[in-house]
């Protein structure tokens, strides 16, 4: 059925906003067949952003593990994370349906910082919505964002995390929705998001494929990648999704598996509705979306892309956990060993594959470094003072 | 005749008040009710109302909401609808959810518009319960025949863009449609950003009825509903 991924997807919005989902839609489908708005962006992907981003052997790394590791180095490009690569498609999008203003949500900040980023470079108003927890704990990406020229708006309700600041965006999107798009920042939201942050984001999978072949002269063995909405994960598995290579998602497992101390919705969660889409949701018994938690904030979202669940029911990728404190010494052992220091999202991949190195002994492995790890020094210092 | 709505959440300010508002509505005859089951992530509603649901689902789950609503069945002698969101509904299956609250008339879920509104529409009416479907000033006329041609209860015109508790106004967009929803089968009731009898009346130029939320929710919370019923009920 068009908009789901199996039974996943839809368009769960007000009825206010299926004329906007229409519009991008059809500017989406017109994008993709314009040859000069598809060279535009690769321009600006090459020249602007920095693609494309290295395939990095880690040797040092590679060493300690007992595997053959190579990092698809997303934190190298502008702007810090690979949020730049869907930000700068939606802009464009944004243009096409000749709209003046753009809005978005954010919680680690990347996402707000790369909308900024792209409405500065095009001269479009810019407002973000971000949760007060986040503004705290992410500080210096809200002075970025300001610097670009957002105005940042903090949401101090509900959760003050990142679901707090989709339900204002989406709040925002209503009332102003003639003249305004939503970039959504994830693989999450009604249809046509997924499709449209994936298909942006799935330039990494394409090149992380074509640099391996010609590095390692085969596909690898794995490919990791963090999972909070699933942005990340989707654009580097798409370019293996057809491939005989294993294809491992990593949530944040938080403090614990107990309901409320973590992120891990498709490991723990079961199938509900929340902003715009079906798909796995951490929920109580009578479906209340409960709080949850995760070190990361770009992971602390108890919601998940809905093309992750029907990969997740499928069984073409899997889905593992990796812990708060398993997530900081990942950030740890990549600073250290490879002078990397990696967003703490990214962290959650490394850390997964340390705790699982006898899985992944003698293998090919290509982690996701889907960030870099700058805005996360005030959070490592608060934990372990000074002395880091 | 122009038929006046009531928009309450679910056991607020508390039970007693919250009954004693439904048995004031009844004397005072308001035509049908809508009462809200708080939802944690209330992405249609303005601040007022999310203010108000967020506070009761801190002290209250959904047990509770169907025992207020029960009480409420019992005591309102018209109407009754139950207006929430679309995961309550169905996080637990939506023919259980149809099945438990039977005894309601009909049912709105904010966030399921007309596309996606089949597997719960035919569910709830196994169950005798009616599906509320939303039109805006936007709905493409397709669509608009369509919800004409499939609704099997009253038709919520959305006058405003935004969520609850904004300004009322009518434009083109808005008037061009319900012109052309007049001959529709079922009521046709205009809702979102209604405060006076002076909004009412110009609704009804248009419509069957209206539906008023954030006023009645604000007003009750001061204690002033039966005052503020009085002043919107011709």
């Amino acid at each position: 059925m068009k908009g789901y991924y199996g039974e996943y997807g839809g368009q769960f919005v007000a009825e206010t906003l299926i004329g906007a989902l229409d519009e991008l839609e059809e500017a989406f489908k017109r994008f993709k067949k314009d040859r000069y708005a598809r060279k535009e962006l690769n321009d600006l992907f090459k020249n602007y952003a920095g693609r494309p981003t290295p395939l990095y052997y880690a040797k040092n790394l590679s060493d300690y593990l007992g595997c053959e590791v190579y990092l698809k180095r997303e934190d190298l490009l502008h702007s810090g994370a690979h949020k730049l690569n869907n930000t700068l498609g939606q802009a464009i999008l944004t243009k096409f349906m000749d709209k003046k203003r753009i809005i978005a949500e954010t919680g680690a900040g990347q996402h707000g910082v790369a909308t900024a980023t792209a409405a500065a470079l095009l001269g479009i108003e810019c407002v973000v919505y971000m949760g007060k927890v986040d503004a705290k704990r992410q500080r210096p990406n809200l002075l970025r964002m300001r610097l670009l020229g957002a105005d940042v708006r903090i949401v101090e309700k509900g959760s003050m995390t990142l679901k707090s600041a989709i339900n204002e965006a989406l709040r925002d999107w209503v009332r102003n929705v003639q003249n305004t798009h939503y970039i959504l920042g994830s693989v999450v939201g009604p249809y046509p998001f997924p499709e449209i942050v994936a298909y942006f984001q799935s330039v990494i999978g394409k090149e992380a494929k074509r640099q391996i072949l010609s590095q390692a002269k085969r596909l690898p063995d794995c490919v990791v990648a963090c999972v909070g909405g699933g942005s990340n994960a989707i654009g580097v598995f798409k370019g293996f999704l057809k491939d005989d290579v294993e294809l491992i998602g990593v949530e944040a497992g938080g403090e614990s598996l107990e309901l409320g101390r973590h992120s891990a919705t498709l490991t723990e969660g079961k199938p509900g509705i929340l902003h715009g889409a079906l798909s796995y949701l951490l929920q109580d018994e009578f479906g209340q979306v409960v709080n949850v938690h995760s070190i990361s904030a770009g992971l602390d979202y108890p919601g998940v892309g809905p093309e992750h669940s029907y990969l997740k029911n499928t069984g073409r990728v899997k889905y593992g956990v990796c812990f708060d404190n398993e997530a900081l010494e990942g950030f740890k052992v990549l600073s250290r060993l490879e002078g990397i220091i990696p967003a703490l999202e990214s962290a959650h991949a490394v850390g997964y594959v340390v705790k699982s190195r006898d899985y992944f002994k003698g293998k090919t492995v290509v982690i996701n470094i889907s960030g870099r790890g700058d805005k996360d020094l005030g959070i490592i210092e608060a934990l372990e003072g000074n002395g880091v | 005749m122009c038929k006046v709505g009531i928009y309450l959440v679910c056991d607020y300010p508390d039970r007693s008040r919250f009954l004693e508002a439904i048995k004031l509505c009844d004397e005072l005859g308001v035509d049908f009710l809508e009462i809200g089951i708080p939802f944690s992530d209330p992405t249609a509603d303005g601040d007022t109302i999310e203010r108000a649901a967020l506070e009761v689902l801190e002290r209250e789950g959904m047990d509770d909401f169907y025992d207020a609503l029960k009480s409420a069945r019992e005591i309102f002698n018209r109407k009754l609808y139950v207006m929430t969101y679309a995961n309550v509904v169905y996080s637990n299956g939506i023919e259980n959810f149809a099945k438990r609250f039977s005894f309601i008339d009909g049912v709105i879920l904010a966030d399921v518009p007309f596309r996606e509104s089949k597997r719960f529409k035919d569910i709830f009416k196994k169950y005798g319960i009616g599906f509320v479907y939303f039109v805006t000033p936007e709905t493409d006329f397709e669509t608009l025949e369509r919800i004409k041609a499939s609704a099997n209860d009253f038709i919520y015109f959305v006058s405003i863009r935004g969520t609850t508790g904004g300004e009322f106004c009518l434009d083109g967009d808005a008037i061009n449609r319900l012109e052309l929803l007049k001959e529709s089968e079922q009521d046709v009731i205009i809702g979102f950003g209604i405060k006076t009898r002076n909004d009412v009346r110009k609704a009804c130029k248009y419509a069957d009825g209206v539906v008023i939320g954030t006023e009645a929710v604000k007003s009750l919370a001061s204690d002033k509903l039966g005052e503020f019923l009085k002043s919107v009920i011709d």
